[in-house]
């Protein structure tokens, strides 16, 4: 007889469940259950590019701070929405091309041409990859990973936009100050805008779309507009980052339709946690920097990078911040059967 | 023959089996009734070992965390801790809720895929049976296993399992979604399986009516627990279960 006498349980917090359905807090110390994660998270990320040392790890995060919106609009997209996109590179692209174009061609300052490369960017990405809309998994997988190929080949070969050799001549936000603290908020923004959003009317038809999108129809909700929006709002997430990523190099090129783009988000999804939004930028802040400490070893890094990322989808599939999660709101204890 | 002994199962913190004892005798066809989540489905899981399958995928990514406790035994050998795929080898064979079949592949191919465990000889013998148990499927042989009407589905699945060459066949609510004229075409043909092959059959149903006559035990679940059992006659005669699983008051 395999009869074992104890089994582990799991039980919510006391004060989990204070704080989630009933709202019965009764100090400021209870209080902090809620708010302290997101004050750590806050600060933190306030505090980063204080706490670096030197320029060069200040640069590092500024691009933690672009892969993380990219690894958000990722996780949004594919765990909120169903649609599994590989087009990271496509969005930073377009976002950085458009911001490039205005600030050379037409010389619109850095402070307007992000959010206008946000907004005619995330037009240009949602009716470019409409006609892809009805198509799910791997499909819209395969189909927008397509595209950031197929742009970088068109300013090859009709070397518009500066061929090659990209756009150069680009002005670069006003200080260092000015870039990081823009990055590191457009972050924070698009966060806390993102988990808010998702719990509204508008994101429970995301989320009903992606578990049964028969279904929202037959409820007399036209999908692909929802979709649209859905895609909308995440690619305007990744132009934005892109025009970040042109201004912080002050150049522009094919090198922003790389793969990188694409893959580095998906890692950190895995990494952070799926579904959980704070999770991929936990991911980007775990894997961009190691990526950097990893350059020593020259082309072996993606070596390293691989079995990191191998290890983590076999031994801790469900990422770091579910797990965090589930420490943080639980406890186990051994109980009689 | 199929025993299973102070079987519990929790889903995390959820009891779901609390302490089921069945028994399986040589060449008897039991009946395991329940409304949905008495926990019917979880213990053809248990029994079948496909349960050892979720516990592990789901310790892997992290998510409910499933306890089993207590023992299955096949012939008096315990295959607790036993895999499913040797399970099967040894001879419990589910035939899962909701069919289950291999929609991209024809019927003939499903049965064949069915078929991994058996020798080529009891392959062939044993296409043969079923295609004469449901004269059906004769016609349908090459059609694809998603074009198929629930009542074919559900005959070319109850083929599936034999093809395996059981010696307890599970069938987890075989009757789901059927015509009652399909339904008591099915149950014949499970007592006929039963009668010809010399196997044991455990069959899950919610509805008890269709089933009933041809079962010579039966466990009535109730919120994991059984509540009842008896053989045919006696749970037969009991008012609680006639109100509550055959709609007669």
């Amino acid at each position: 007889m395999s009869t074992q006498e104890l089994r582990k349980e799991r039980i919510d917090r006391g004060i989990k469940v204070r704080s989630d359905g009933l709202y019965a807090l009764m100090s400021l110390r209870e209080l902090s259950y809620l708010t302290l994660p997101r004050f750590i998270l806050i600060a933190g990320m306030i505090s980063l590019p204080f706490l670096m040392p030197g320029m060069y790890w200040q640069r590092v995060i500024s691009i933690v701070c672009i892969y993380a919106v990219l690894a958000l609009s990722f996780d949004f997209l594919s765990h909120y929405v169903g649609l599994v996109s590989l087009g990271g590179a496509f969005f930073i692209g377009t976002g950085g091309y458009v911001a490039g174009i205005l600030n050379t061609y037409y010389g619109v300052p850095p402070v307007l041409t992000v959010p206008l490369a946000a907004a005619i960017g995330g037009i240009f990405c949602t009716l470019m990859l409409l006609p892809c809309l009805p198509l799910k998994g791997v499909y819209f997988a395969i189909v927008t990973l397509m595209y950031p190929l197929f742009m970088a080949r068109i300013i090859e070969a009709f070397d518009i936009f500066g061929g090659t050799d990209g756009i150069v001549g680009i002005d670069s936000f006003s200080s260092a100050f000015v870039e990081q603290y823009f990055v590191v908020c457009m972050v924070l923004i698009f966060l806390f805008g993102l988990r808010r959003f998702v719990t509204t009317d508008r994101g429970l038809i995301f989320t009903a779309i992606m578990d049964n999108d028969q279904a929202v129809k037959a409820s007399g909700i036209n999908i692909t507009k929802y979709k649209a929006l859905a895609v909308f709002i995440a690619s305007s997430m990744g132009c934005m980052a892109g025009a970040c990523l042109t201004h912080i190099y002050m150049w522009s090129g094919i090198s922003q339709f790389a793969l990188d783009f694409s893959i580095l988000p998906i890692a950190a999804t895995v990494i952070g946690g799926a579904g959980t939004l704070v999770g991929p930028i936990l991911g980007c802040l775990i894997l961009v920097p190691v990526s950097e400490l990893l350059r020593d070893f020259g082309t072996l890094r993606i070596v390293f990078y691989a079995s990191i990322l191998v290890g983590f989808i076999l031994f801790r599939s469900d990422g770091i911040m579910v797990f965090i999660q589930r420490k943080y709101e639980q406890f186990e204890r051994w109980t009689k059967i | 023959m199929l025993e299973a002994k102070d079987l519990m199962v929790f889903y995390e913190n959820m009891l779901a089996l609390n302490n089921i004892s069945i028994k399986c005798d040589d060449n008897q066809i039991v009946g395991v009734f329940g409304a949905n989540s008495a926990g019917k489905s979880t213990l053809m899981y248990s029994l079948s070992g496909i349960m050892l399958d979720i516990q592990k995928k789901e310790d892997m990514a992290g998510g409910e965390r499933i306890t089993l406790t207590g023992d299955v035994l096949l012939q008096n050998k315990s295959i607790m801790d036993v895999k499913p795929s040797l399970r099967a080898k040894a001879g419990i064979v589910l035939c899962p809720e909701r069919r289950r079949l291999f929609k991209e592949s024809s019927v003939i191919e499903n049965l064949r895929i069915g078929g991994y465990l058996a020798t080529k000889d009891e392959a062939k013998q044993t296409i043969n049976y079923v295609m004469e148990l449901f004269p059906a499927l004769v016609k349908l042989k090459n059609r694809l296993g998603g074009f198929l009407s629930g009542g074919e589905q559900q005959m070319v699945a109850i083929g599936r399992a034999l093809m395996a060459q059981p010696k307890v066949l599970l069938l987890d609510e075989p009757l789901l979604g059927l015509s009652p004229l399909m339904q008591s075409t099915l149950i014949k043909s499970i007592k006929v399986i039963q009668e010809e092959k010399n196997i044991s059959i455990i069959v899950s149903e919610q509805y008890a009516r269709p089933v009933f006559p041809i079962v010579d035990y039966a466990y009535i679940l109730e919120n994991g627990a059984a509540v009842m059992e008896g053989t045919r006659d006696e749970l037969m005669d009991n008012p609680d279960v006639k109100a509550a699983y055959f709609g007669v008051s």
